[in-house]
């Protein structure tokens, strides 16, 4: 609406007490003719959007791809760290869990969707930081209502003054255009630190990705605080403070009587024990439907976070890190290794690596842990599994 | 003037309806005396230019010992660890996971005035809203530090967030509703920000034009944003205003929601329930409303806004009370329900120890205050007499903190094992930060309505002249 000849053009302004008689004042501005430059009123004069032709806003669309540019960080950082940066398997649900994922990508689509609108008003209405207001009238943001409009140079002044006089004007006056004023580039002197601090986030984005992406996992980790490396809290097997000589475990009572009654177990950990294992235990558990969902349900919550959901490891997170690699349980070595021989390592742990979880899982889950590795070393086998091996394995591999 | 031309068009909710459609009796004025522009703007913002009265400086002081009182608590926790706490094995959410809950619930009541009401075409706001989003972010800010010092070590909550770290990187874990809630509290205490910095350029650009100090002038040039009061501007001011609105909606949803999953997706009798979030939001809209009428009828005494905070104002807040009040008073027959039809002995044992057990003075505490007293705001001379609503709305107050009590500990209280069964009372550090918290949200809130604008000048100026058309 504003020429860009502004040299043959003037530039009035009128103020009015009553929004409804600013709205009466640009209506017959227009009639008449004159471009009208903009109002300014204390609160927003309804009707004004149409009397002076603005069509209505984009923002809505700049809302609308803000909100899409959070829901689609939201899901790249939930997939991407929870799959394959760290795709570590949390109460046997699956990697990518949707549902999940609801809650945070709705925050970040709302976080992104408000703050990157109110940053787009303030790009497109020129908000910033300002000393000098353009076009300010003093009494604007008090009680006043005020047209600005542009008259023909050379036309007559006074003819204006009469005519917004006699729609009830306050005062109408001539302005001299102040270029320094008017300048709504984006970049001019005041936005300029502004802009520079804009172009510095992408920098600090890049610079902050390259460390991630170029790690080295077996290297020693920084910390500026051991944080929980060092608790102050006291450590299980430190001496205790109100006991005999600092003694911690205790003879229990005599007549106790385990809760879970365990039957013993006639083996210790190490290689010539496994082979034992190997040699004289048998799964106690035939397979079964309901056996093979409780190994199942075992396997997914215990094992699959370093042997992966198949037993191929292709879902372990250990292996995504570079790591040590834990055995292929689908692997060939293991697939001959005697039911017994896998009992024993799931309970006392491998010879290099794995830890026994004897204390962790019971005695019955692990056996049928067992069930089910051979069902998964039979789904992932190219031919039937041959007969259990009845000789000793020498793989020696946990 | 009309600002608004949608009186036709209000939508039937269970909120407020406009009382001039309804007909009845008198109609209550928005904002008494008759003022004209240039009076909305000398009284709304001569507070804000001037030294605070006596009574102003004894307020701030009693809350800053209160903040104190507070501050030396979270140290002793800090220093000394959680065990400063009356928790146990049990019982290991109590009056922090409580506090926490009941702050967050009270700032729900800021945005449902804010955005909600402003969405409903609701103009009874204005004189409110303003007050209503500072409480807002006071109340969250006052929830947020539960959480934080429950870490035991503060310093290192930013372990919370998803960032590349030195342990891997180790990343946070997107299934658990611990890590939502991160997430939740810290996007609607942005937004709420956001929302209410927005909502004040136009009189912070009134408080520069009437800055007398250079310093002052400076200031308020920065926060205003060349703010020239344009057509232009203010078309896509309004633009952005209903967005934000329209995206805080369904956000104070979310965020109470994402609360109740704290404790709706663990397994314990008493927590593991569906209806828990509209329940919670439910309450938190009443236990808010209930903050903002404490709030608003000692702010409009204390600062002489009784024109613009009008009984008419009360009333419409008084309703929103009664609704929400009865919400929260079927949801809690409702869980007495499910647990008997669950037919799950562990599930009525709960319920039933809730009503009967060692807490049963907590639980009746909370029916009555929550679900029997707020029945007396059917009488429209209560509803109209600020003392009496006061004080009612005190109540609610104490009856929504013990509803969160009740919940949390109750359920905890009796494991499923007798063996495990324990109780919990609070340590005098406990209450400590309890009570700082008032005095950290009371602090900031004085501190605001000596230094901001109390009543969005602008928006009122909008309503002022309605009743004439």
């Amino acid at each position: 609406m504003r020429s860009t000849d502004a040299i043959t053009l003037t530039r009035f302004r009128a103020s009015f007490a009553d929004p409804h008689l600013l709205l009466e004042a640009v209506k017959r501005l227009k009639q008449e003719g004159y471009p009208i430059i903009d109002t300014y009123s204390p609160f927003p004069v309804h009707g004004m959007d149409e009397a002076i032709g603005l069509k209505p806003s984009r923002l809505p669309r700049a809302c609308l791809a803000f909100g899409l540019l959070g829901l689609a960080t939201a899901l790249g950082v939930q997939i991407w760290t929870s799959a394959y940066d760290y795709p570590l398997i949390v109460g046997g649900k699956p990697l990518v869990s949707l549902p999940a994922f609801i809650p945070v990508s709705f925050e970040l689509t709302v976080l992104f969707a408000g703050l990157g609108v109110v940053a787009s008003l303030f790009v497109a209405s020129g908000m910033r930081p300002k000393f000098k207001v353009p076009d300010l009238h003093p009494g604007v943001n008090d009680d006043r209502f005020v047209v600005a409009g542009e008259i023909q140079a050379g036309a007559n002044f006074t003819v204006v003054q009469s005519l917004m006089a006699s729609l009830g004007a306050l005062e109408t006056e001539l302005l001299v255009e102040d270029k320094s004023q008017t300048d709504h580039s984006l970049l001019d002197r005041e936005a300029k630190p502004l802009a520079f601090l804009l172009a510095a986030i992408p920098a600090v984005l890049v610079l902050a990705a390259l460390p991630l992406l170029n790690r080295n996992y077996l290297k020693r980790n920084l910390a500026w605080d051991g944080g929980m490396m060092a608790p102050v809290a006291y450590q299980s097997f430190d001496p205790h403070p109100s006991l005999p000589g600092g003694q911690v475990l205790q003879t229990p009572p005599a007549g106790t009587v385990s809760r879970k009654g365990l039957v013993p177990l006639p083996f210790g950990p190490g290689k010539v024990e496994a082979e034992r294992a190997g040699l004289e235990l048998k799964n106690p558990f035939q397979p079964s439907q309901e056996n093979f969902s409780r190994g199942k349900l075992v396997y997914d919550r215990s094992c699959a976070a370093c042997h992966g959901l198949d037993g191929d490891n292709n879902s372990s997170v250990i292996v995504a890190r570079g790591l040590l690699a834990p055995a292929i349980l689908v692997a060939p070595v293991v697939r001959n290794m005697p039911d017994g021989r896998l009992f024993h390592v799931a309970t006392f742990g491998g010879p290099q690596k794995m830890k026994g979880l004897g204390d962790l899982i019971s005695r019955d889950d692990r056996w049928k842990v067992v069930l089910y590795i051979r069902e998964l070393q039979r789904a992932a086998a190219p031919k039937p599994l041959p007969a259990p091996a009845l000789s000793p394995s020498t793989g020696a591999t946990s | 003037m009309a600002p608004e031309d949608h009186t036709s068009a209000l939508p039937a909710t269970l909120l407020i309806e406009d009382e001039q459609e309804r007909g009845y009796g008198h109609v209550l004025p928005l904002i008494d005396g008759n003022k004209t522009y240039s009076q909305v703007t000398e009284e709304v913002f001569s507070t804000t230019e001037r030294m605070p009265p006596l009574k102003w400086w004894l307020a701030l002081s009693v809350s800053l010992s209160l903040l104190l009182l507070g501050a030396w608590a979270v140290t002793q926790t800090v220093t000394r660890g959680i065990g400063t706490w009356g928790l146990n094995r049990t019982v290991g959410w109590a009056f922090d996971i409580t506090n926490f809950v009941f702050w967050v619930g009270i700032g729900h009541a800021g945005t449902l005035i804010s955005a909600i009401l402003f969405l409903f075409r609701q103009r009874w706001r204005t004189s409110i809203n303003r007050a209503a989003e500072a409480m807002t972010i006071f109340a969250v800010m006052c929830a947020g530090t539960f959480p934080i010092i429950h870490m035991g070590r503060p310093w290192l909550a930013f372990w919370a967030t998803p960032y590349p770290n030195t342990r891997g990187p180790l990343w946070v874990n997107f299934k658990s509703p611990l890590l939502w809630d991160v997430f939740a509290i810290s996007t609607y205490f942005i937004i709420s920000l956001t929302f209410w910095y927005l909502g004040m350029v136009p009189d912070l650009a009134t408080m520069r034009d009437r800055a007398k100090t250079k310093v002052r002038k400076a200031i308020f040039s920065i926060f205003s944003l060349g703010w020239n009061g344009s057509n232009r501007t203010w078309s896509r001011y309004e633009t952005v205003y209903m967005l934000l609105a329209g995206l805080s909606t369904p956000l104070v949803i979310s965020v109470h929601t994402i609360v109740s999953m704290d404790f709706a997706t663990s397994v314990i009798p008493g927590w593991h329930a569906t209806i828990f979030p509209p329940y919670f939001v439910a309450g938190a809209v009443f236990s808010g409303f209930a903050m903002v009428l404490t709030l608003m009828i000692i702010a409009r005494k204390v600062m002489d806004l009784e024109e613009y905070i009008t009984v008419r104002h009360l009333e419409a807040m008084t309703k929103v009370i009664i609704a929400t009040g009865m919400i929260v008073g079927m949801a809690y027959g409702t869980e007495f329900f499910m647990a008997w039809y669950s037919g799950n002995n562990f599930e009525r044992y709960v319920f039933i120890n809730r009503a009967l057990g060692p807490f049963k003075w907590a639980y009746w505490s909370m029916v009555s205050c929550n679900v029997i007293i707020p029945q007396l705001f059917w009488i429209r001379k209560v509803r109209t007499t600020p003392w009496m609503i006061f004080i009612l709305s005190i109540f609610v107050n104490i009856g929504m903190w013990f509803e969160r009590f009740v919940i949390i500990v109750t359920s905890l209280h009796r494991d499923y094992l007798p063996s495990s069964w324990a109780m919990y009372t609070p340590t005098f550090v406990e209450v400590a930060i309890f009570l700082g918290s008032f005095g950290l949200f009371f602090t900031c809130f004085l501190i605001f309505t000596r230094l901001l604008p109390m009543i969005a000048a602008s928006e009122v100026k909008g309503v002022l002249k309605h009743e004439e058309h």
